[in-house]
């Protein structure tokens, strides 16, 4: 099992600080929550953890089973799944599949059973032929979850995965993480709506590339001495 | 793990496939484009000049002189117009040139006394200018021998010219492989020059760079079967060389395959380049049409020879694959050019191939970093 850590960590774009000095602990086998409003550095974090960009100052550290370990070793059994649109419009569900299987060099018998596992539980399965550009929101994020997935990761990189969803469609998605953090897989999700703060095991708000407060939602609240997560905020953006 | 894998390559190989055949203009553009562009300027670029309209003031009026204006019109490439302002003709562009035969002429010429006439080009079109000068020893020669009763053979030394490859000179021959290479080469460059350009612009390059998949994999999966798909379009306009222009092949099909490979892929290489650096189609877009078009329309010795040009831009033009391919598809047309000929383009091909694809992928970024 993999964690991670970050320590003081940093990205500058320019003149702009997307990250500044930002250090959490995402232990191994949880469902973490990057809980902050748009530009709070959410994506960045996500990159930098997923190797997509270099840090401009602090680290990202990886363990595997509590000791020493390197992305370069976690890299295999990483997947990560971007907040925009990276899909081919033009290519069904099914092909999606069979181009990821090759991607991650899956043989037959594992891609029929995760394939199979994956299309029903998100119910994907009589959808098999349509075009990426063809389905609606929720079923689009499912898929992109179903590439992520299809080589069993054990760490799961999530970037606003409910973002534009239907409410009905987003309580299914929040369904699938728990079935997936209930086998142990570190899930790192990112998200702008408060209400999924509560669903983490662990949640991490930031704002502005700042991190508010890290810990369990519910100590997390009691520490800040407020009733929801936009208090916290709301309290925090008048810092 | 984490190797050179070719089943990575040819699954981005299948994929790119499927996203060029659900999308009709790509392959319209491929296939049609190349034989469309082929024969429309085929058509359309002759250097051959005919009917040149040559305003006649022949102020003379004897036997010797209109045997000279039938030498003219005779030629077939010369229009003889009567005329009283030839000069006026010349500005208002009615005609081309102009000839001046003064009273004295058919005498001077039966009294056996060199015969003057003057004969006035319009100097402000340099390409008809110098093509009318290449047609006038004939009349001269023509007029030697029909005005004097001079035979050819009286000269003491006579030079017998003879054309090889296209005896008759037909410009077609020459030009129309040569517009072969440069749209080829357009073709190519501007099919790849979008391809990783589109997966930075929709998101999917983040993607693909969180997997397992490798930057030679990216660029070998696109980069076949463009390749692919360009040298279907180099069969169609080999087809209308030879079917609609008739121009010969006189040399070995399967050197004339090698060369379009080995250029083929130098074009793809080159677009793949600008694709990975640009990361915007529009961008990318542009760029291929700039350096797909101008060095190859006028540093390739399409139109211009190489040989004639200055010094450094004879050295510059060794860096520009079609003006290696211009020399091969020339030769393997016109002259049955074999590999021995053919040793220096093709070596200059291979390496310039080799060194656009390392480029490209020296290049490829593997991070979001902008």
């Amino acid at each position: 099992m993999f964690s991670i850590r970050t320590e003081g960590l940093r990205k500058q774009f320019g003149a702009v600080k997307a990250l500044d000095g930002v250090s959490f602990d995402l232990s191994a086998g949880l469902l973490h929550g990057l809980i902050g409003s748009d530009g709070a550095g959410k994506t960045t974090t996500l990159r930098l953890l997923a190797g997509l960009l270099r840090p401009s100052a602090g680290e990202v550290l990886y363990y595997r089973d509590g000791k020493d370990s390197s992305f370069a070793e976690m890299r295999p059994s990483l997947a990560y799944m971007p907040q925009q649109a990276s899909l081919y419009p033009d290519l069904s569900v099914g092909e999606h599949l069979e181009f990821f299987r090759e991607l991650y060099r899956l043989d037959a018998a594992t891609f029929t059973r995760r394939s199979g596992e994956l299309l029903e539980i998100t119910r994907l399965d009589k959808f098999r032929e349509r075009r990426a550009g063809k389905l609606s929101g929720g079923m689009y994020k499912k898929l992109g979850l179903m590439c992520a997935l299809l080589q069993s990761p054990s760490v799961l990189l999530l970037d606003e995965p409910t973002n534009g969803v239907d409410p009905i469609s987003r309580r299914e998605f929040w369904e699938l993480l728990y079935a997936l953090a209930a086998k142990k897989i570190l899930i790192i999700v990112s998200t702008a709506y408060m209400d999924e703060a509560e669903r983490c095991s662990r949640v991490h708000l930031l704002d502005r590339g700042r991190l508010l407060s890290s810990g369990e939602p519910r100590e997390v609240l009691k520490a800040a001495g407020a009733a929801s997560f936009e208090e916290i905020f709301i309290k925090g953006g008048g810092r | 793990m984490n190797g050179f894998s070719l089943h990575r390559a040819w699954a981005i190989a299948r994929k790119e496939v499927m996203h060029v055949l659900r999308d009709p203009f790509t392959l319209a553009l491929a296939l049609g484009l190349p034989v469309m562009l082929v024969t429309f300027f085929g058509y359309a670029i002759d250097f051959e000049v005919r009917d040149i309209k040559v305003a006649v003031a022949d102020r003379d009026n004897g036997p010797a002189a209109r045997r000279l204006k039938e030498i003219f019109s005779a030629s077939g490439y010369f229009q003889v117009l009567e005329a009283a302002d030839p000069v006026g003709m010349l500005d208002s562009r009615r005609a081309d040139a102009a000839l001046f035969i003064e009273p004295g002429f058919s005498r001077d010429a039966q009294g056996g006394r060199p015969a003057r006439a003057q004969f006035v080009l319009d100097g402000s079109d340099n390409s008809k200018g110098a093509v009318m000068m290449a047609y006038l020893p004939g009349i001269q020669r023509a007029a030697a021998a029909r005005i004097y009763g001079l035979e050819p053979a009286f000269a003491p030394l006579s030079v017998e010219t003879r054309f090889l490859f296209n005896p008759e000179l037909s410009s077609r021959w020459f030009m129309v492989p040569g517009l072969a290479v440069i749209i080829i080469g357009l073709l190519a460059i501007l099919l790849t020059a979008m391809t990783v350009a589109r997966e930075w612009e929709n998101g999917s390059m983040e993607l693909l760079l969180s997997t397992p998949v490798r930057p030679l994999e990216i660029i070998i999966g696109k980069l076949a079967p463009y390749g692919l798909l360009v040298l279907t379009g180099v069969f169609f306009v080999y087809l209308s060389a030879r079917l609609v222009f008739g121009v010969p092949f006189e040399g070995s099909h399967l050197l004339f395959l090698l060369a379009c490979l080995l250029f083929i892929t130098a074009a793809l290489s080159q677009g793949l380049f600008i694709s990975v650096a640009a990361r915007q189609q529009q961008v990318a877009m542009q760029v291929a049409i700039i350096s797909g078009l101008l060095p190859s329309m006028l540093l390739s010795g399409f139109i211009f020879p190489v040989e004639s040009m200055p010094a450094f831009f004879q050295y510059f033009t060794m860096i520009l694959p079609p003006r290696w391919f211009m020399v091969a598809a020339r030769g393997i047309f016109l002259k049955g050019s074999g590999l021995a000929e053919l040793a220096v383009p093709l070596a200059a091909l291979a390496a310039l191939s080799l060194l656009l694809l390392a480029l490209a992928l020296k290049k490829f970024k593997t991070d979001l970093e902008p």
